[in-house]
């Protein structure tokens, strides 16, 4: 039931086939109703018609036969009260049994011998006579007219039936007063009505069934091209602009294609040259990149092999030496993270997942990144629930998320410990990252990943970083579908937390750990 | 001495080259060209080829394409591009290690060079079987059946690795310090490319290996003889 209702709501063709054909059957009602009406009352008026004419001369009849033998015998009235009731029960052709029903009313005549007069009360075809209503019986004594009535009777042999009565009042000689009755059958009267009624109905619903089936015609006509330019914006919003609709002819649905086509060919147009343009930049970044490092190799091999002779030089030679590799160190670093940035921009940055141990990976990184701080002082301690965490991630992308974070919290911890922490749950896995150093303004955690963004400027150049660390950390992490968040409050240090899903590509359901520390109040 | 051939169409890197490689005790031969480099490499092999990507002429995969064909030398890529897609290329094509410029260091670059140089695995000698293959490690060959079967000497190093601790199963990081040398690499892509190569080479069927076997989720190990 909630199937075919969704079903009607979501299709257009659907709703218009089932309203026209409520409409219809409406419609066919109605004038089925009235046909009918107007033939029943037809097919009733002709019947009665007939009828009563035969009946007005079955009575005249039986008053002739009455008038001609007012002197006769008792017999001979008898046989004209037999003759009456058989003539007039007489069945023709193509009629429907009748019964008479004769009935004495009122004194009966006296005559002259003082004999009891003959009662020819009567009624054949086994007609209860106590079903014939007494409206009818009232109206026929009373008047001197024919009456007729519809009406329903019992037989005694057979099923009630709806019949019609006609009646009059007649005289029998040397007998008395009677009603006279004629009791048509209506059955196939019934039946040409039942008749009629059954075509009215098989025509009414074929009507239906056709007019939905042309409607669902004529709709499927409307409604393919409709659902066709559905589907073709469906994949355009996919992002395949090559998707056109067929224009055919030259009605309205045409026109709806021309108009799509048209705007599929705006869009593809304007997308491509943004496409364009944001290819030759990111090339020109990716270019630049590349032709710096071939001198860039040879510069530094020549440093360093200058700086291994340093100690034969005058001090400040040497020192100048040592600068030049620091900074080769740090152009290199660099150079290196804006190809990676122009790589993320031009999308064509790729996972290559790898099943690993976090927790070993991040010993490492804390390892290496401890021997290559300046402050040696800074302890950084792991936590860890489990004894390994089995991530499925891309290990160089993972291993330069936690670099980032190490370092980043090492230049900021003031020489207080750092802490990290790794939560492994059956979905995802977090690393937090927690320093207790100067901290985050407000206002800086919201531009904390933008590129280049420093939280003060004036300080910034005298620590390692180029700037770009905790962008590309975070666009490592979502090409994860992980996500990267950063909590700090000036002066209580930072907590950086590192969410990815434990396999690849899958979504984060939560966050294991919250950025805000437990050891932070809400609110101060 | 020790030759080593230096590929590079950038002038002033081949110098630098050339002075850091003498400073440690190997003779350079500098080619700037790729269509040259088969002519020289014809008339004075080198014990390794440091072989730049991009050159004029024919371009580096290229190159080392042609090197393999005729001879199993140490080729060591040295590319300008740090994207997997060439790495990869280059090392299908049959290079045995990549350097993505610019090196950290030049004791780096000689690390490398010398790892590539050693005469590998003094400490086994003899001969090793491997699945239904046997190695002569001191004649450096590999056979099965009598029938010899080339490799380049990474490859061979890559086997006998495998083969000298039968039933140990080497996790890839473990390969790398095993076999180039590596101390902490995460480039996985070394271990999977080369032992896709010498899968084609020594397997019946490389896509059912019986030699080298995979260890889900771990790494790989060694065939067992006559069974999987």
């Amino acid at each position: 039931m909630n199937r075919v209702s969704t079903r009607l709501r979501n299709s257009l063709a659907s709703k218009v086939i089932v309203s026209t054909v409520l409409l219809s059957l409406g419609v066919v009602w109605l004038t089925g109703s009235a046909l009918y009406s107007q033939l029943s009352d037809g097919v009733k008026e002709v019947n009665l018609e007939s009828s009563l004419a035969e009946a007005k001369s079955s009575f005249f009849n039986a008053q002739y036969q009455f008038l001609l033998n007012e002197s006769a015998a008792g017999p001979v009235i008898l046989k004209a009260v037999q003759d009456v009731i058989v003539s007039s029960t007489e069945v023709s052709l193509n009629q429907d049994r009748k019964s008479i029903f004769l009935n004495r009313f009122g004194r009966p005549f006296k005559n002259p011998l003082n004999v009891a007069a003959p009662d020819y009360s009567t009624a054949t075809d086994g007609l209860d006579v106590s079903t014939v209503p007494d409206e009818i019986r009232k109206k026929v004594r009373s008047s001197d007219l024919v009456e007729y009535e519809y009406a329903k009777v019992s037989y005694q042999d057979r099923a009630d039936a709806n019949v019609l009565i006609v009646g009059r009042k007649i005289v029998i000689p040397k007998s008395g007063n009677y009603e006279m009755y004629l009791v048509y059958s209506l059955n196939s009267q019934n039946q040409t009505l039942s008749i009629i009624k059954n075509a009215l109905l098989f025509t009414g619903f074929a009507l239906l069934f056709l007019i939905g089936l042309i409607t669902w015609l004529v709709v499927r006509q409307v409604v393919r091209p409709v659902r066709e330019a559905a589907s073709i914006a469906q994949k355009f919003t996919q992002g395949d602009f090559s998707q056109r609709m067929k224009v055919e002819s030259s009605d309205e649905i045409s026109t709806l294609g021309k108009s799509f086509n048209d705007m599929a060919l705006s869009i593809e147009t304007q997308i491509s040259r943004l496409e364009n343009l944001s290819r030759v930049q990111q090339r020109f970044v990716s270019d630049v990149s590349h032709e710096l490092r071939t001198p860039l190799t040879t510069l530094r091999m020549a440093s360093e092999v200058i700086n291994s002779q340093k100690n034969s030089f005058d001090p400040t030679i040497a020192r100048s030496s040592e600068l030049l590799v620091a900074q080769l160190d740090r152009f290199e670093k660099l150079l290196e993270d804006l190809l990676e940035v122009s790589r993320l921009d031009a999308e064509v940055a790729v996972l290559e997942p790898v099943d690993f141990d976090l927790i070993s990976l991040i010993e490492r990184c804390i390892e290496d990144v401890r021997a290559n701080a300046h402050d040696h002082a800074i302890s950084i301690s792991i936590d860890h629930e489990t004894e390994q965490a089995m991530i499925n991630a891309d290990i160089r992308r993972v291993e330069r998320i936690m670099r980032n974070l190490l370092s980043n919290a090492l230049d900021h911890a003031e020489e207080k410990p750092i802490n990290v922490t790794v939560i492994c749950t059956r979905t995802e896995v977090a690393v937090g990252v927690r320093d207790f150093g100067t901290g985050i303004e407000p206002l800086a955690l919201s531009r904390i990943f933008d590129r280049f963004w420093r939280a003060d400027p004036s300080r910034a150049r005298v620590r390692g970083g180029t700037g770009l660390g905790l962008s590309i950390a975070l666009e490592d992490a979502r090409l994860h579908n992980g996500e990267l968040d950063a909590w700090g409050a000036p002066g209580r240090g930072a907590h950086f937390v590192l969410t990815l899903p434990r396999i690849a590509g899958q979504q984060i359901g939560g966050r294991p750990i919250r950025p805000q520390p437990e050891d932070y109040p809400q609110s101060i | 001495m020790t030759l080593v051939m230096v590929v590079d169409d950038d002038q002033d890197l081949a110098e630098m080259l050339g002075i850091v490689l003498t400073g440690a005790g190997i003779d350079v031969d500098l080619v700037s060209r790729g269509d040259e480099v088969l002519e020289v490499f014809r008339n004075n092999p080198p014990d390794l080829v440091l072989l730049d990507v991009m050159l004029p002429g024919i371009d580096g995969i290229e190159v080392c394409k042609l090197i393999r064909a005729e001879s199993m030398v140490p080729i060591v890529m040295l590319s300008a591009k740090g994207d997997t897609h060439d790495i990869v290329s280059g090392l299908e094509a049959g290079a045995d290690d990549y350097m993505v410029k610019p090196f950290r260091h030049p004791s780096e670059l000689i690390a490398r060079i010398r790892t590539r140089l050693r005469r590998t695995n003094a400490d086994v000698l003899g001969l090793l079987t491997i699945g239904d293959l046997s190695i002569d490690v001191t004649a450096h060959e590999v056979s099965r059946g009598g029938k010899k079967i080339a490799l380049t000497r990474l490859e061979f190093d890559l086997l006998v690795a495998l083969a000298k601790e039968p039933g140990r199963v080497f996790t890839r990081d473990a390969l790398l310090g095993e076999v180039w040398g590596y101390r902490h690499s995460t480039d996985t892509r070394l271990v999977n490319v080369h032992v896709q190569r010498l899968r084609s080479k020594v397997e019946h069927d490389p896509e059912h290996p019986e030699i080298v076997m995979t260890v889900r989720g771990v790494g790989y190990k060694a065939g067992v003889m006559g069974g999987s």
